[in-house]
């Protein structure tokens, strides 16, 4: 296990997708915070959601690169036929699934350390520039630090079971594209007591993010655990019966 | 011991398509073997079998005795590369070997032994989407070669190489055997492995067309004669009643084996068919081999 797992963390590190992806996350986390921290007025922005949404918004890109890393993971060993190769010297299909979900999800924490830090960094910086005082809660503060890091790391092991499930690189990208466009995020705009307990709504809820409709970051955190699961069994089934 | 390879009654099929069928065969140790047939004869279908990326239909697949998936260690006993394109194009040679040494159990040192074994160390940092096919091969054999295994299984590994790689390839192999290890190789030419096999495996269709030693299949085709007649069906039955029943019907062309052209000649004058040609054929292996998998005229 051990040993596939330190093939897994080489695969994402000897490719440039995994920097890409960082650092596409780092630039949305900069603007995200530039946006929701100079667009306000000052009376807006000293307001304690508002200042959640600022550091929580930019963080949340951390999960959004995140899913692509454990998607282009799976999906770029099918493309490029590296999985047989994979599963000549590791047959057992369900350890490579872990190996793989295990190195996602380290990518992911990886990627919402550095977005949460560049999140709290731009943050707090814009705040002391435009001589707002910080509001936030101690709560909420730690929710903002740890939240992020948790649905970076499940966004990512969910990446995983997608890309596993649909194996078409372009395929996949649409269609995680569109579910998150048009599914998770137009069902909760219009039917919010349903929407909340989508994987998205309820990692922006992990994540600290304010609004009033999201669950509780407890409550969002056993939603997107939940989700993280049944995907994971439905990967694993996948995996499990097909050739390759 | 278990052979190191065996294929028992081994089915395949794809939908309404039989990919592979009720194919038998065993591969002994220290051999190299030829496992020959046309494309799309069902060739890569049975290696995904052996390996254990795909399941059987019916039949069983076993690789020294077991089922692939449960061999301890698998790439230090099976080496195996099915297609060169199996390689991320971003990653450099040495990163694909160097993402593979965990699993394969080998010390970092051996990545350059590898490279060094298929002549590699030279590009080794490069990019794979720089390489050529020839180079992307024996990176392939390169990744196969890491756990230092008994049984080596290369699909199709001439395609790309130049006469020199083909040369090299043979040489390597024919080494590698001479250890007592073991070689099982398909190719869609016969002429490209016959130098370097022992034995073979032809298939076409998914069936099995012949298994046998390479100098059997040679000697199988010494004394061939061709004869082509107005009337082959009396021919034919004027030679299955002197005791020659080595002939094969191809349209009107009949081809015997075992008898000499004059003795072919008496039979047909006592039995009254006039014949046009009568060809004695120096065939060669390739002959034989497009025969035995040619498609079947209806």
């Amino acid at each position: 296990m051990t040993e596939q797992l330190r093939s897994e963390l080489r695969k994402l590190r000897t490719t440039r997708t995994v920097p890409v992806l960082l650092l596409v996350a780092v630039a949305l986390a900069l603007l995200g915070a530039f946006a929701e921290g100079l667009s306000p007025t000052l009376g807006e922005l000293a307001k304690e959601d508002q200042q959640r949404l600022l550091i929580g918004g930019a963080a949340t890109n951390a999960a959004l690169l995140a899913v692509f890393v454990g998607l282009l993971a799976v999906t770029g060993e099918f493309r490029y036929g590296t999985i047989r190769v994979t599963l000549l010297f590791e047959p057992r299909r369900r350890l490579v699934l872990v190996a793989k979900l295990a190195a996602a999800a380290l990518a992911g924490i990886v990627f919402a350390v550095v977005c949460v830090a560049v999140a709290f960094g731009a943050g707090l910086s814009i705040l002391a520039a435009r001589d707002v005082g910080v509001a936030l809660t101690r709560t909420h503060t730690l929710v903002l630090v740890f939240g992020p890091v948790a649905t970076s790391a499940l966004s990512a092991m969910l990446g995983v079971t997608v890309g596993a499930l649909i194996r078409n690189q372009v395929g996949a990208i649409v269609a995680l594209s569109v579910y998150s466009l048009a599914v998770d995020a137009l069902l909760f705009a219009t039917v919010p007591s349903l929407g909340r307990y989508l994987p998205g709504q309820a990692g922006n809820a992990l994540s600290g993010l304010p609004d009033a409709e999201l669950l509780s970051p407890g409550l969002g955190a056993a939603v997107a655990v939940a989700w993280t699961l049944v995907f994971i069994a439905m990967a694993t089934l996948r995996m499990d019966r097909s050739d390759i | 011991m278990p052979p190191v390879l065996s294929a028992i009654e081994l089915t395949k099929r794809f939908g309404d398509i039989t990919a592979v069928s009720e194919l038998s065969f065993e591969l002994e140790a220290g051999s190299v073997t030829g496992f020959l047939g046309p494309n799309g004869a069902g060739k890569t279908t049975t290696m995904r079998l052996l390996l254990g990326l795909a399941e059987p239909t019916r039949g069983r697949a076993l690789v020294f005795g077991r089922p692939f998936a449960e061999l301890d260690s698998p790439g230090a006993r099976v080496g195996a590369v099915l297609e060169a394109a199996d390689l991320h194009p971003g990653r450099t040679g040495r990163d694909h070997l160097r993402v593979l040494a965990p699993v394969a159990h080998v010390p970092p040192s051996r990545i350059d032994e590898v490279l060094a074994l298929v002549d590699l160390q030279g590009a080794a940092d490069r990019r794979v989407k720089g390489y050529s096919l020839g180079m992307r091969q024996r990176l392939g054999l390169a990744a196969a070669l890491l756990g230092d295994p008994e049984l080596l299984i290369l699909d199709e590994p001439a395609n790309g190489l130049d006469p020199e790689g083909v040369r090299w390839l043979r040489d390597f192999l024919r080494a590698f055997a001479a250890e007592g290890r073991t070689v099982f190789v398909s190719s869609h030419l016969l002429a490209e492995v016959a130098q370097t096999v022992d034995q073979v495996v032809i298939i076409n269709r998914g069936r099995l067309v012949v298994e046998a030693p390479l100098a059997e299949l040679t000697a199988r085709l010494a004394g061939t004669v061709r004869v082509e007649s107005a009337r082959p069906d009396v021919l034919e039955a004027a030679l299955r009643r002197t005791g020659v029943a080595a002939t094969e019907r191809l349209n009107g062309t009949l081809r015997v084996h075992g008898v000499a052209a004059d003795r072919i000649g008496e039979i047909a004058l006592a039995a009254n068919v006039a014949l046009s040609q009568v060809v004695t054929e120096s065939s060669s292996l390739e002959d034989v081999f497009l025969e035995l998998t040619a498609e079947p005229r209806t």
